[in-house]
């Protein structure tokens, strides 16, 4: 498989951990920031890391820029500087550009200037910590278009010691059971006890969901609501 | 069989409760397990493993919230508890 490489521009809490996370998977990851400060605790993490003033061309041009496969701007408040970034990483043929949102009108600019994905970081976290509160016995959702999720549920009461065949979710709730996440508890020669996770993919039409199951289902969000 | 003095049962007279609770939370009886280990509180307030254990049984509930309570007293007591520690962590998300 062909290695990508990145370049990570902005080194604020966003940047940094994409930086590390690609790194960590094994991508080459190229770094800029011009704060010498933070490029010297990211060094030992990326491929290479670089002080440098993203909104020069001849910088970016120096640093091999154009060469690079996904670009992501994560400059975290300057407005300006994130736009001509992004402008310039296209016109230098950068393949694909990622944009952190700063507000809704740098997110218009970044995307008619050349961004090709816009990402809202902290949006996204709102949204679950609020839905965390709302839907407490929801626990992971993602969104897998405007209508459609994966969702996380605990398994409702009425459904404790019945199988997925009498159950009948799907036709019931119209969503699709595709795991079943189950702690499974023991206790250690010594005497200690604790669980372990197991998760059960395509669960077959006689598996039992019991009390602390939690379901991963496909569906509309709506009818996942029922489920709550 | 007789006991001997110090033994570590005549010293925790709420280790039965607290066994009991394990077995129940082993075999998914987690309303038995709850029941069992408060008992043993009731006996013992100051055994840490009490309220490990029902940490254990409210997050295997998904009663995350309840959990945290009690794996938080757990600590309170024993300060080096590492496994009470270590779900208390993941479930506050560090």
């Amino acid at each position: 498989m062909k290695k990508y490489q990145f370049l990570v521009v902005g080194l604020g809490v966003f940047g940094t951990n994409v930086a590390k996370i690609l790194s960590q998977k094994g991508a080459e990851v190229l770094v800029i920031d011009n704060d010498e400060k933070k490029i010297q605790e990211i060094s030992p993490f990326v491929t290479q890391a670089i002080v440098a003033d993203a909104t020069d061309e001849k910088t970016l041009r120096s640093i091999g820029a154009g060469d690079i496969d996904i670009a992501i701007v994560a400059i975290g408040e300057n407005m300006e500087a994130s736009i001509l970034t992004t402008l310039l990483l296209r016109e230098l043929g950068v393949k694909q550009i990622l944009v952190k949102n700063i507000n809704p009108l740098h997110a218009k600019i970044a995307a008619k200037v050349g961004a090709d994905r816009i990402v809202y970081p902290e949006v996204e976290v709102a949204h679950k910590v609020a839905e965390s509160f709302l839907s407490p016995n929801i626990f992971e959702v993602i969104k897998l278009s405007q209508e459609y999720n994966v969702s996380e549920v605990g398994v409702l009461k009425k459904f404790w010691g019945k199988n997925l065949k009498e159950l009948d979710i799907r036709a019931k709730y119209g969503v699709n059971v595709i795991a079943i996440k189950r702690k499974a508890p023991f206790v250690t020669d010594s005497g200690e006890s604790d669980f372990k996770e197991e998760v059960n993919i395509a669960p077959g039409p006689e598996e039992e969901l019991n009390e602390g199951d939690r379901i991963i289902v496909i569906g509309k969000e709506n009818d996942i609501e029922k489920l709550k | 069989m007789k006991k001997e003095k110090g033994s570590k049962d005549s010293d925790k007279p709420e280790e039965a409760l607290l066994e009991m609770g394990k077995f129940y939370f082993v075999n998914g009886k987690y309303d038995q397990a709850i029941d069992e280990l408060k008992k043993a509180i009731e006996i013992n307030s100051g055994n840490p493993e009490i309220y490990y254990n029902l940490g254990l049984v409210y997050e295997s509930r998904n009663q995350p919230e309840e959990a945290k309570k009690m794996y938080k007293k757990a600590i309170a007591i024993s300060p080096k508890y590492k496994l009470a520690k270590e779900h208390l962590d993941k479930l506050i998300g560090l």
